[in-house]
């Protein structure tokens, strides 16, 4: 396939762009039916209790009210967790988490059934509870499930530590306090159950069509088989539609199982933000040393993870912050400890970065301190510290291939900063700083979730040269269903537009896993040209008979069937229609999987993912030190994305990552009191606006290709990782401090450069 | 219980009566009676703009405005944008600079743009602040401020 090849690396008309502009997308909330009933759910108020008894009663009288079930009337198996079998759907008798579900209610309002929900009156006996991770690991804290709250712990252990970690002439400790955040997607939650009996179908707002299949299985005790999960179209995701939809899709698929009608469920926005995931809140204990020539001898990282009450998806978040914990840095001794506790608080899951972001944060602040200490320039240290080619060894002692573009893009991002014009600002921001941050990031899953990382495809060649194609992976606003119609257009070698991609369901395409590790247009790429190659194995004889030539000189592009040579040719659309009519197979199956791996879960060691990507941001900040405001004036990203397949999507995904983390690093704090979230608003939980958007460049270095289809890597993460990195760096560059704790809110910022300042005492 | 009342607005170009109880939403109506899904519920509390329609030209969040109290007015959702094939600028600009990508918001984000281009707000701060109320968690906005951009230099002697 020609280097060239079109639309690659083009910016075509995004494929589901018109329907959404001209408000024709139907989302779940758009789907009605007749007949249709609408949940809601009672909860619990309180973080830790026993129940004694649920009262009812007074719910089930209320006008329109048409079910109201609890544990008992599940009639499969009350789980819910993904990976442990540690949360039940409806509450049997303990209370672990404020938004515990105690009873379900279907009703033929919303209205109705959510004041219906409002009277369930439950009857609990207080437990005492644990919210701060580090106290629920001391002996004798209060146990959130079984005999302890230390649910796992990771580790990486390289190197010979005794000698360097006396001696290193140059030595940071550090205690890093990073918040947990709130995928703020514009579409909350969202589900539509459809029974027919003994089998269902659920529409969903989703990151995973698959895990919605084995929940709904499990709850209502029927085959995998007799439960359809059709994808909607997702309004935003970020890892917060990763599994927590298993939850309201259960709920709704018991309501409609029990009633026989179809039952829609709408979180709205407060609930959304009540009970749903979150990034994990961390605490990074570092110490890493350096010799007096900036090179780095040593780091050792001690970090905890907040699960809060359930497991949820936080093993898997925890090993990938463990092998992410140095950065793409070279460190001849690691010492990685990553360490996941229990507590009553919200349960944290999947968020963009998976852990990596939080273990950024901390490495890039202390590789600024070293910096300082060592009286070398931040840029300059990391460019003596980088993985390169011959240094190409990772946290976990796997070795990169050539090229490394670590340094290439460390380099690009700091020329587009110093490109950057400061405009006249407000004179009280008067403090303008500057701040590096990078990230290597493993682009599929996790050697631990290898077993999930596969994707399926189908492709449907029509009788008119139109191709249809499904992949298992899914489309939430990233772009997926584009970067699929622009692989199959350049493999088929046919316009874009000749090309629909549909959203999956569950009885199209096989188990995918879930969408997330930025690994959607690599694994369902690679699927999808797989099934390209095996309906190729009947294209081709067909093409080759209307040419007059040998299949496998057979050439697709332009649109049209070719003859190597170049001598004669036939549009693609004839071959199309000459497969029709000799009833020759038109729809060909692909699937993918990455390679095995090599991993040792004692040691850490090995290779956790099959391939990675380098970023770096570069973000300059202006500061007003008396109102501890922040304005992030500028950010300049470099990104090795292996191959651009789709440009305008790119740059997409990276100011939007970029604008997503600023909101992490500067104002999105989860206010939480004894586990519940004080602040489940937009109101109060400040996501940035358009007016708080730097200016932002964005450069792509294509010189060292991934696994993806046409050398692609995986970007959807990346793009977040080093952004909240580079603007504490920046705030601290600005201040002349150093600040440990994210966000940098206003009273965090003030107190940093004035820890007597009177009239925050108190605060954080 | 206080009873309905009928009102009447021109909705998208159309005259349209509707019996409306006192508390219903101005969203609810045109979602639901209207039977017009293309605007957004995101939050139901006047904080994200997913809602937003143009009220006698001004882009107002329609779930904070009562239905009852839109009597007389003229009303524009993101259905009433397009003549027949022919998207209006701000929609073919969108779609030109990538400003779309989960979609949620864009209905919103849409109605918002068109008032600031026919109000001719053209100081590029100005639009970012005046598009504050309109929340988008994808695309980091650039885009959108690209396509506000590229609409205005394209703009319309033909549209609305």
């Amino acid at each position: 396939m020609s280097e060239s090849q079109p639309p690659l690396g083009g910016s075509h008309k995004r494929l589901d762009a018109e329907a959404k502009i001209t408000g024709q997308t139907r989302y779940v909330g758009d789907l009605s039916l007749p007949g249709m009933l609408h949940a809601a759910v009672a909860m619990s108020t309180t973080a830790s209790a026993r129940v004694r008894s649920i009262d009812l009663s007074a719910a089930q009288d209320m006008p329109e009210v048409e079910a109201i079930l609890t544990a008992k009337d599940i009639p499969g198996t009350n789980l819910i967790g993904v990976i442990f079998p540690d949360q039940p759907l409806l509450v049997e008798d303990r209370i672990r988490m404020v938004g515990d579900r105690l009873a379900l209610v279907a009703a033929r309002t919303p209205e109705a059934a959510w004041r219906a929900a409002g009277a369930i009156r439950s009857n609990v006996e207080p437990l005492p509870g644990v919210f701060d991770p580090i106290a629920a690991l001391d002996d004798g804290s209060p146990l959130v499930h079984g005999t302890s709250n230390l649910l796992h712990t990771y580790r990486v252990i390289r190197g010979e530590h005794e000698e360097t970690s006396s001696e290193a002439p140059v030595i940071v400790e550090a205690e890093y306090h990073i918040g947990g955040q709130e995928h703020a997607y514009l579409e909350p939650q969202a589900c539509l159950a459809i029974p027919e009996r003994d089998r269902i179908t659920v529409v969903a707002s989703c990151q995973c069509p698959f895990y919605i299949q084995r929940a709904v299985a499990r709850i209502l005790a029927l085959p995998l088989a007799a439960i359809r999960i059709e994808q909607a179209p997702t309004g935003g995701a970020f890892g917060g539609k990763e599994d927590y939809p298993s939850e309201p899709a259960a709920c709704a698929a018991l309501l409609a199982h029990h009633t026989g009608r179809p039952v829609r469920f709408l979180y709205h926005r407060e609930l959304d933000l009540q009970v749903t995931t979150k990034r994990h809140a961390m605490v990074v204990r570092h110490r890493w040393g350096a010799d007096s020539d900036g090179r780095l001898l040593f780091a050792e990282v001690d970090a905890v993870l907040d699960a809060g009450a359930y497991a949820g998806l936080s093993t898997v978040v925890a090993e990938r912050a463990n092998v992410s914990a140095i950065g793409p840095y070279d460190v001849p001794v690691v010492r990685v400890e990553t360490r996941i506790a229990l507590t009553n608080n919200l349960f944290a899951g999947a968020y963009r970065g998976f852990g990596a972001p939080q273990v950024s944060v901390a490495a890039e602040a202390t590789m600024d301190r070293l910096a300082r200490k060592l009286n070398i320039d931040p840029v300059e240290f990391r460019r003596r510290n980088l993985l390169t080619n011959r240094k190409a060894k990772t946290c976990t002692g796997q070795v990169l291939p050539a090229p490394v573009l670590a340094e290439a893009c460390l380099e690009r991002a700091v020329e587009a900063s110093q490109l950057f014009v400061a405009g006249d600002r407000n004179p009280s921001f008067r403090k303008r700083g500057t701040g590096v941050a990078m990230c290597l990031y493993g682009i599929n899953l996790h050697r631990g979730g290898q077993f999930l990382d596969r994707s399926s495809a189908v492709v449907i060649l029509q009788p008119d040269g139109s191709v249809i194609v499904r992949v298992g992976l899914t489309e939430m606003g990233q772009g997926n269903l584009t970067a699929i119609q622009t692989v199959t257009a350049a493999a088929l070698g046919i316009d874009p537009e000749q090309v629909q991609v549909w959203q999956p369901d569950t009885t199209t395409v096989a188990d995918s896993g879930p969408t997330v590790a930025s690994r959607g247009l690599h694994t369902s790429g690679r699927a999808v040209l797989d099934a390209i190659r095996h309906l190729r194995e009947r294209l081709d004889p067909v093409a080759a008979d209307l040419l007059g030539c040998d299949p496998r000189a057979v050439e697709l592009a332009g649109n049209e069937a070719r003859v190597a040579d170049g001598k004669s040719s036939i549009p693609f659309p004839k071959v199309a229609e000459e497969m029709a009519a000799r009833r020759i197979e038109s729809i060909s199956t692909g699937w993918y999987r990455s390679e095995p791996r090599e991993f040792d879960e004692e040691t850490g060691l090995g290779n956790p993912y099959s391939s990675y990507a380098i970023a770096c941001h570069v973000a300059k900040v202006a500061v007003d030190p008396d109102l501890g405001l922040v304005r992030v004036e500028h950010v300049a990203a470099a990104h090795d994305v292996g191959r651009v397949i789709h440009r305008s999507a790119a740059e997409g995904q990276v100011e939007g990552g970029i604008v997503q983390a600023m909101g992490w690093a500067l104002t999105e704090e989860l206010k939480l009191d004894k586990g519940r979230l004080l602040n489940p608003g937009f109101t109060d939980y400040l996501i940035p606006t358009s007016d708080d958007v730097p200016e932002i460049s964005v450069t792509f270095l294509e010189d060292a290709p991934g696994r993806g289809p046409f050398g692609a890597k995986g970007l959807g993460e990346p793009s977040f990782i080093p952004a909240a990195a580079a603007i504490r760096n920046a705030v601290c560059d600005a201040l002349e401090v150093e600040i440990d704790r994210l966000p940098l809110t206003p009273p965090t910022v003030v107190l940093a450069t004035d820890p007597e300042q009177p009239f925050l005492h108190g605060l954080p | 219980m206080s009873e309905s009342s009928s009102i009447t607005f021109r909705l998208n170009g159309r005259t349209r009566t509707f019996n409306v109880p006192p508390g219903r939403r101005l969203l609810d109506l045109i979602r639901e009676e209207a039977g017009m899904t293309g605007t957004k519920e995101g939050c139901g509390a006047g904080e994200c703009g997913a809602c937003t329609v143009l009220l006698d030209g001004r882009p107002v969040p329609s779930c904070l405005i009562f239905a009852v109290s839109c009597d007389g007015q003229e009303i524009t959702t993101i259905e009433g944008l397009a003549t027949g094939a022919v998207l209006h600028p701000i929609q073919e600009a969108m779609i030109h600079t990538g400003g779309v990508q989960c979609g949620f918001c864009t209905p919103g984000v849409v109605m918002t743009s068109v008032a600031l281009l026919e109000h001719s707000v053209t100081d590029p701060d100005e639009r970012k602040r005046r598009l504050a109320g309109n929340l988008c968690r994808c695309t980091g906005y650039v885009k959108i401020f690209d396509a506000i951009e590229k609409a205005e230099q394209s703009s319309g002697e033909d549209h609305v």
